[in-house]
């Protein structure tokens, strides 16, 4: 951050780097299909007819509080008053280049709900991801393609990152402790007092009741379909996951 | 001389700032008699009470123009000014209203008034009330719109943290206005004035002193246009920037103001030596106290509610009740003495009225 007394304020300016370009995003991305306007305005239309949407945009000050909080805006092109402004004028080409770019810049940290006029616009953005993600946008898929682990540990076991995946190769900054722990991983784990906390694969015991709640869920909320147009090939294996583990208990859907 | 027991009907004006030395001297002006009565040893209202240096448009000093309109309202034979003292009851209707007041050097005692205007006023907004963090009470060098009044008023603008001038200064406009989380929706309507006036006599005072505006929207309506906004800008060379300040923060012995210039489209950190909050208009207390006592509506922030708007500026929801100034919503000097002096038309002409109330 550079900050010069003698210059006016708009020389006196924190530099950020520009994460924008090839080097970051993906050919698909960086060059983003462009559709019909009718599919943008759909896109449009599906985050704006959300419930949640009226509670996160009333209207635009376009005063800059939110940037000046947001830790995004800081490290990227990222600015959540340009959210809220594309939102609130409706700029239906504007808004779909975010879907396409800008929405998995943001952190959702909500530091914008300081907004003075009550909008939140990190609320905005998990709208327009949720609709990214059920229409399997380019940018979607790029963004969850690092996850396809984590989703599949999450959605199949309802634990996120399990202690058999901290492998000593894959954290080096962790330091060197992380080889002797991971040579003698399930006695470190017993090591810990709660039982439930005694588990390599998961990241802690999840009871039967509670894995069939859960899957239960996933499939008849339509969270697990959510993920069909991001990655094929992970929904058909966990749907497969899933389906069998309800079969054996004897649970038709 | 005792106004109030005279044959007519006195009007009884509450508060003596300038809208309630507007009502007062109009109505005696038409020859009906007046008692003013002031909580405080002094006339003159925020002008006074808060130091206010010159006023706008012309920068006059304040208190050579208040005390013009003080001159008048003591001096006229037909206006009793009660100063310390404050209403406690209001009893009775239009024409024939009768009024306990407390305080001052009688104690308690009561009048009969035909008709009230409640000119009570405004407070500023405490600024230890922001929802961004401006550190008001934290930090000596982050001021007010008042604060920075007094100063000028000394003409001595310096840093309080350690009485050295500025080399840089910034306002931070919209504080307590304009917020929905605050729970202030309006706009104060005189801070982006009083801002750019006190710009400039910072400027004029301190020519070396480089002088910034973060806003949301500069309101400088109608003449103000062209007798505020184009100087500031024009002549004295006062930055203003599109983009409000979220946080101040303490760096060596100078002040970091953080923000976003919006036009520029980037983030922004720069060095302050004094930051002045632009703080809004908020009820008096006196205001939300006489709405009570004379059982009058109030709006949801606490102003007296015009009842009959647009074309009625001054009737309150109790007939022969009227309101003026800074106690209906945030207005400046204009508004408060032309809403003076309509609610003091409209007090005797109810009064003169042969169809009464
Ligand atoms: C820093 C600052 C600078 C300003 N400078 C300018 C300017 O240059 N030009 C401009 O046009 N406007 C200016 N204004 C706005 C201006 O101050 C107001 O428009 C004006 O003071 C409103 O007058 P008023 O009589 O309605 O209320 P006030 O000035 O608030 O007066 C109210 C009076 O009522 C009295 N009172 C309160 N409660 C009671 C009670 N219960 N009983 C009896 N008396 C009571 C108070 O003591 C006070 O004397 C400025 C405002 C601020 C914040
Ligand atoms: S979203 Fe809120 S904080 Fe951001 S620019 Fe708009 S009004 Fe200001
Ligand atoms: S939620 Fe997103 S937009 Fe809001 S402050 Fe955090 S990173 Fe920025
Ligand atoms: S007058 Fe200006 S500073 Fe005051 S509330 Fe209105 S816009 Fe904000």
């Amino acid at each position: 951050m550079r900050s010069s007394p003698s210059e006016p304020a708009g020389a006196a300016v924190a530099e950020r780097p520009r994460a924008r370009g090839a080097a970051v995003k993906s050919e698909a991305v960086a060059g983003f299909d462009d559709v019909t306007y009718e599919e943008k305005r759909k896109l449009f239309e599906e985050v704006r007819s959300d419930l949640r949407f009226p509670d996160y945009l009333y209207g635009c000050y376009e005063c800059g509080i939110c940037v000046a909080v947001c830790p995004s805006a800081r490290f990227y092109d990222f600015s959540p008053r340009r959210i809220a402004q594309a939102a609130a004028r409706q700029d239906v080409e504007l808004i779909y280049q975010q879907m396409q770019e800008d929405i998995w810049e943001c952190s959702q940290c909500f530091s914008c709900l300081r907004c003075p006029r009550g909008n939140n616009p990190g609320g905005i953005v998990t709208i327009m991801r949720e609709v990214a993600v059920n229409h399997g946008l380019a940018s979607a898929k790029e963004a969850l393609e690092g996850y396809s682990r984590i989703i599949y540990k999450i959605m199949s076991t309802g634990t996120q990152v399990s202690p058999d995946m901290l492998q000593p190769d894959a954290f080096p900054d962790w330091g060197p402790e992380v080889a002797d722990v991971s040579n003698q991983l399930a006695l470190w784990r017993r090591a810990l007092p709660p039982e439930t906390l005694h588990t390599t694969s998961t990241g802690w015991d999840v009871s039967d009741r509670t894995l069939i709640e859960l899957y239960l869920i996933w499939l008849e909320t339509g969270a697990l379909d959510m993920i069909r147009d991001v990655d094929e090939g992970l929904h058909m294996i966990l749907e497969e996951v899933m389906e069998e583990r309800l079969e054996e208990e004897g649970i038709e859907r | 001389m005792t106004i109030a027991n005279q044959a007519a009907p006195a009007v009884a004006v509450v508060g003596g700032g300038p809208a309630g030395l507007a009502a007062a001297r109009t109505a005696a002006d038409l020859g009906s008699p007046v008692v003013l009565i002031e909580r405080l040893g002094f006339l003159g209202g925020m002008p006074i009470i808060e130091n206010y240096a010159a006023i706008t448009p012309h920068l006059e000093p304040a208190e050579v123009a208040m005390g013009r309109m003080i001159t008048a309202v003591e001096s006229h034979p037909l206006v009793e000014v009660v100063l310390d003292t404050e209403v406690t009851s209001c009893e009775g209707e239009a024409g024939a209203f009768t009024l306990t007041l407390e305080g001052g050097a009688g104690g308690s005692r009561k009048i009969s008034a035909g008709a009230v205007v409640v000119a009570t006023g405004f407070q500023h907004f405490d600024p230890g009330r922001e929802t961004q963090m401006y550190g008001y009470y934290e930090f000596p060098d982050v001021i007010a719109l008042q604060d920075l009044e007094a100063m000028l008023k000394d003409h001595h603008v310096v840093r309080p943290s350690n009485g050295e001038s500025p080399a840089r200064v910034c306002f931070v406009q919209c504080v307590g206005s304009r917020d929905r989380q605050i729970g202030n929706e309006y706009c104060s309507k005189v801070c982006c004035g009083i801002a750019s006036k006190e710009a400039m006599e910072v400027r004029q005072m301190l020519p070396d002193c480089e002088v910034f505006i973060f806003y949301i929207d500069m309101r400088m309506y109608g003449y103000w246009e062209n007798q505020i906004y184009w100087p500031a800008q024009e002549q004295y060379h006062v930055q203003y920037v599109k983009g409000v300040i979220s946080e101040v923060l303490p760096k060596g012995d100078r002040l970091l103001v953080r923000g976003e210039d919006t036009t520029m489209g980037r983030p922004m950190e720069v060095l302050m030596d004094l930051v002045v909050l632009s703080v809004g208009m908020e009820p008096s207390p006196g205001t939300r106290k006489m709405a009570s006592v004379l059982g009058i509506e109030q709006n949801k922030y606490g102003f007296v509610e015009a009842v009959q708007p647009p074309l009625d500026t001054v009737s309150t929801s109790r007939v022969g009740v009227f309101a003026a100034g800074a106690a209906l919503g945030p207005a400046d000097l204009e508004d408060s003495v032309s809403t003076g002096a309509a609610a003091a038309s409209r007090a005797v002409a109810l009064l003169r009225s042969p169809v009464g109330a």
